[in-house]
């Protein structure tokens, strides 16, 4: 066998698991894209209990390790097994990881977007919606035809660094919860598949290697919806490669 | 046990049940998880401080290199910043691990052990090597400088490129070399541009900081897992059941509060840099 054959032999072998990082990505996106754009309005909320709670979500999960949260809330959730889920007979789905780690994930990335979202809605040019009042538009019709179209493209291409970051924090997701059979994601197949034969170089590095693609195919994909969302403006605005994130505490 | 030697009169203050748990949170495995932060901590700084450092030196590489130092310090950037750190930060040490086997197996291993041991790893059993806890603390601070080096060195250039120009054009023309340039004007006035960037970093160094247990090192997370887990023993039978989830919620209030004085001690950094740059004051926030 030359090293070529190795290779695409890995390559097809990890094909799978990455289904299982896509899938992470791809259940916890949608919930914590709607979650998101409630905590930004409830950041943004003159009620001062809103406020306070938004703010005190937002800080929290932002404010600790994705690899604690998941620890956290898989034990919680462990400890309420016996007295709540078995007698109601979910156990099996609740404690699924394919359920559990998409809510966890989505519980996290939730933050990190409304904090993107905060940010793009403090920055709506307030001229628009100050017309859209003195035309006599509701509240929700303010929002949906004037603030949320406005919100959404100054706040995409973070939002898209959010997104390949959330898809690489799928990586931690198998190291709490439990293996159900065969279902391994990229990172935990290299890391059992390293202690079979020892091979660091080929089995991480193929597992980067789909981490990497994958993110590029993130970036391109959001590149064409950002230029969608711009297409009414005159000079074409592409979304520039960059991974840099809105992260931590600013 | 700490707690006996509390004077009775407190004792009695305080009452049975808080005593009882005073001296829980403060018998002797207790006392080695709250020492266990400094593991944690030297993580940290130890692995920002590299991070720094690599993080310019791929920054100064990536602007000025010659073109084959261009091109790594470019493609190091973009790969580390494209996998999950976690992955990176098993492999670094591993890799680092098999680099020393290797070298070393070329002392100790004859021809025959090597036949032994043909197409597995390590070459041989003599050449097995493995580190002790704190040099798997030095390689893990290590791999958190070389990911977050590459985050770095992106703040840094974009600050670099955020200096004005007519400050630098100035500096040329009281006849300062560029050299000069770069250093008293250029790279001074970079870091109130690359403060809020590196602040991210850091956050982002802090809660990487909780996949020390991933390498075997007893540190806070490492402990806190021992130590929530149903305890049974000998003497005393069930101790407490699986109390794992309080555990780590005392796990995340612990990274809340570092982040929450790092994000104090930034701001006041960041308030004494930007004294007397207005134009600062408006972009670096």
């Amino acid at each position: 066998m030359t090293a070529l054959d190795v290779l695409i032999g890995e390559v097809v072998r990890m094909a799978p698991a990455a289904l299982f990082n896509i899938y992470f990505a791809v259940a916890a996106i949608p919930a914590g894209f709607g979650f998101a754009i409630l905590l930004a309005l409830g950041k943004n909320s003159p009620n001062q209990i809103v406020n306070r709670l938004s703010r005190a979500y937002i800080y929290f999960f932002r404010g600790s390790p994705f690899f604690i949260q998941l620890f956290a809330f898989y034990s919680l959730v462990l400890a309420f097994n016996l007295s709540t889920w078995k007698p109601l007979g979910i156990d099996g789905f609740v404690l699924h990881p394919l359920f559990l780690g998409p809510a966890i994930l989505a519980l996290n990335t939730t933050a990190y977007t409304a904090e993107i979202f905060y940010g793009a809605l403090i920055t709506v040019p307030r001229g628009e919606v100050e017309a859209a009042r003195a035309y006599g538009m509701s509240r929700r019709q303010r929002f949906w035809s004037v603030t949320w179209p406005n919100l959404i493209r100054i706040a995409w291409p973070a939002y898209t660094n959010e997104v390949v970051f959330l898809f690489q924090a799928t990586a931690l997701v198998y190291f709490t919860l439990p293996v159900i059979g065969d279902q391994r994601d990229l990172m935990n197949l290299a890391e059992v598949l390293f202690q079979r034969d020892y091979n660091v170089f080929l089995h991480f590095g193929v597992a980067a290697g789909y981490f990497l693609v994958i993110s590029f195919a993130i970036f391109y994909l959001f590149g064409l919806i950002y230029r969608r969302l711009m297409r009414h403006l005159p000079q074409e605005r592409r979304l520039k490669f960059s991974w840099r994130r809105v992260q931590g505490l600013s | 046990m700490l707690v006996d030697i509390l004077p009775q009169g407190l004792k009695d203050f305080l009452g049975q049940d808080l005593v009882f748990w005073l001296g829980y949170i403060s018998n002797g495995k207790h006392l080695n998880w709250y020492a266990s932060v400094q593991y944690t901590l030297a993580a940290m700084v130890l692995g920002a401080a590299i991070a720094l450092v690599v993080g310019l030196v791929a920054a100064a590489a990536r602007s000025n290199g010659p073109l084959p130092l261009r091109w790594f310090a470019a493609a190091y950037i973009n790969i580390v910043r494209g996998v999950p750190d976690v992955l990176f930060f098993l492999f670094f040490p591993l890799a680092f691990e098999q680099a020393v086997e290797w070298v070393y197996s070329f002392q100790v291993c004859t021809p025959e052990t090597l036949a032994l041991n043909a197409g597995r790893w390590p070459p041989c059993d003599a050449a097995n090597i493995s580190f002790s806890s704190f040099g798997y603390l030095i390689l893990a601070s290590v791999s958190l400088g070389l990911v977050y080096g590459a985050f770095v060195a992106s703040v840094i250039a974009g600050a670099l490129r955020a200096v004005p120009a007519g400050q630098l054009e100035a500096a040329r023309a009281y006849g300062m070399t560029r050299m000069q340039v770069l250093r008293r004007v250029h790279i001074r006035q970079m870091w109130v541009y690359a403060l809020p960037g590196i602040a991210n970093v850091w956050m982002s160094i802090v809660k990487a900081t909780s996949l020390l247990s991933l390498l075997q090192i007893l540190d806070f997370v490492a402990w806190a897992q021992r130590l929530g887990a149903a305890n049974f023993s000998r003497a005393a039978g069930l101790v407490h059941d699986d109390w794992r989830w309080r555990y780590y919620f005392v796990l995340l209030v612990f990274y809340i509060l570092v982040t929450f004085v790092s994000e104090k001690i930034f701001g006041a950094i960041g308030r004494r840099l930007r004294r007397g740059m207005p134009l600062a004051e408006q972009n670096a926030t």
